[in-house]
């Protein structure tokens, strides 16, 4: 019966004219129509769009991943090739929480935080993970507001702490990595560029919600 | 819970990457140099260069570097895979990197973030517009600082 019914709706089912013209570009992308093109229409060719690996012609310039390569092969292997960084700075970080380092962040941190940010020294926790997990520190967010612990006002500023750069340390060392070697200042710069953004974000929240939300969020 | 070595915690937080890397970094960096090789190949690329030119110029950046701040904002990564295909073209320098790579970050993955952040600790959505707005002024002071430092 039910098969059936599945079977009588698929036939009913009207193709909006975007179906149409989805499948006709599946299908002159994957025929390799235009496989010699030049110019702007050889994008509508499946293998080109797949691109090539490198080639190492240069001992000491190319990687793995050669040089002159393009598109999704190129993609893939440069892709590839962030994964050892991400893998050890992952490690690295779980091994340091293990330890107890991010109880220490923690600890040294709370005091400082209703100064800086205008937020208690309870969310020192959350605002640790945040800097290693978005999804941590929203949850950890989260279950303080819904204990009664930050108001409305400090929700709204942390929350804007968090926005800006989510999972700062984590997102940086692993897929920033893959640009390190390119950069002309050493690379804890821009991370401390971050942190310090991240606090002047929370700020102008800070400022915002004490200037126009006084008599909504008061109560 | 404690009976674990230093050397097991440190192989899960590398599994974590491997999670990580296969489910997030590689497809997005993927559909980034699709997008770049389609920009690239149509002539787009050169396109949003011209026209974004005399804005990127405030921060020291050629016009095409708008497409890492664009991507940015869909995933971090993805801008990460942006950034480097535009260097590996020879659009972008170490410097133009070194300027963009705070912006990529402060405005990275919005569009993820709204559901998974904001979302999950309960904000109103009335303060979406602002939250994002701080995120993009912050990018944009942060391109300022690193021009100076670059």
């Amino acid at each position: 019966m039910d098969k059936q019914e599945k079977q009588n709706n698929a036939a009913d089912t009207k193709v909006s004219i975007k179906g149409y013209i989805a499948l006709a570009m599946a299908l002159i992308v994957f025929s390799g129509i235009f496989a010699g093109a030049q110019g702007w229409i050889s994008a509508f060719d499946f293998d080109t769009l797949c691109g090539k690996f490198g080639t190492m012609k240069d001992g000491s310039k190319a990687t793995f991943a050669g040089i002159g390569g393009n598109g999704a092969k190129d993609g893939f292997l440069f892709a590839l090739g962030l994964l050892p960084s991400v893998m050890l700075a992952m490690g690295i970080i779980e091994v340091v929480e293990h330890l107890g380092g991010l109880k220490a962040a923690q600890k040294l941190l709370s005091p400082i935080l209703r100064p800086l940010l205008g937020i208690p020294g309870i969310t020192g926790i959350a605002l640790v993970s945040s800097l290693q997990s978005t999804d941590a520190g929203a949850g950890m967010t989260r279950v303080l507001y819904d204990t009664g612990e930050i108001t409305e006002k400090e929700k709204l500023i942390f929350s804007a702490f968090q926005f800006t750069a989510g999972g700062t340390v984590t997102n940086y060392l692993s897929s920033g990595s893959a640009l390190f070697s390119f950069l002309t200042v050493p690379m804890s710069i821009p991370l401390v560029v971050l942190l310090v953004m991240k606090i002047v974000g929370a700020n102008i929240m800070r400022l915002y919600v004490t200037k126009f939300c006084k008599e909504e969020l008061s109560s | 819970m404690n009976d674990k070595t230093v050397i097991d915690v440190f192989v899960d937080g590398a599994k974590k990457g491997w999670h990580v890397g296969i489910n997030n970094i590689i497809p997005n960096v993927l559909m980034a140099y699709v997008c770049i090789q389609i920009l690239k190949l149509t002539g787009l690329l050169d396109l949003l260069g011209n026209v974004f030119a005399p804005v990127m110029a405030i921060f020291g950046l050629p016009g095409q570097a708008i497409m890492v701040l664009i991507s940015a904002l869909m995933s971090m990564g993805g801008a990460v895979g942006v950034a480097h295909a535009l260097y590996t073209n020879g659009v972008l320098t170490g410097a133009h990197i070194t300027i963009l790579i705070p912006a990529i970050y402060l405005m990275g993955s919005k569009i993820q973030y709204l559901g998974r952040l904001l979302g999950t600790v309960g904000v109103n959505p009335k303060y979406y517009p602002i939250m994002l707005g701080i995120s993009i002024c912050n990018a944009v002071i942060s391109m300022f600082i690193m021009r100076l430092l670059a």
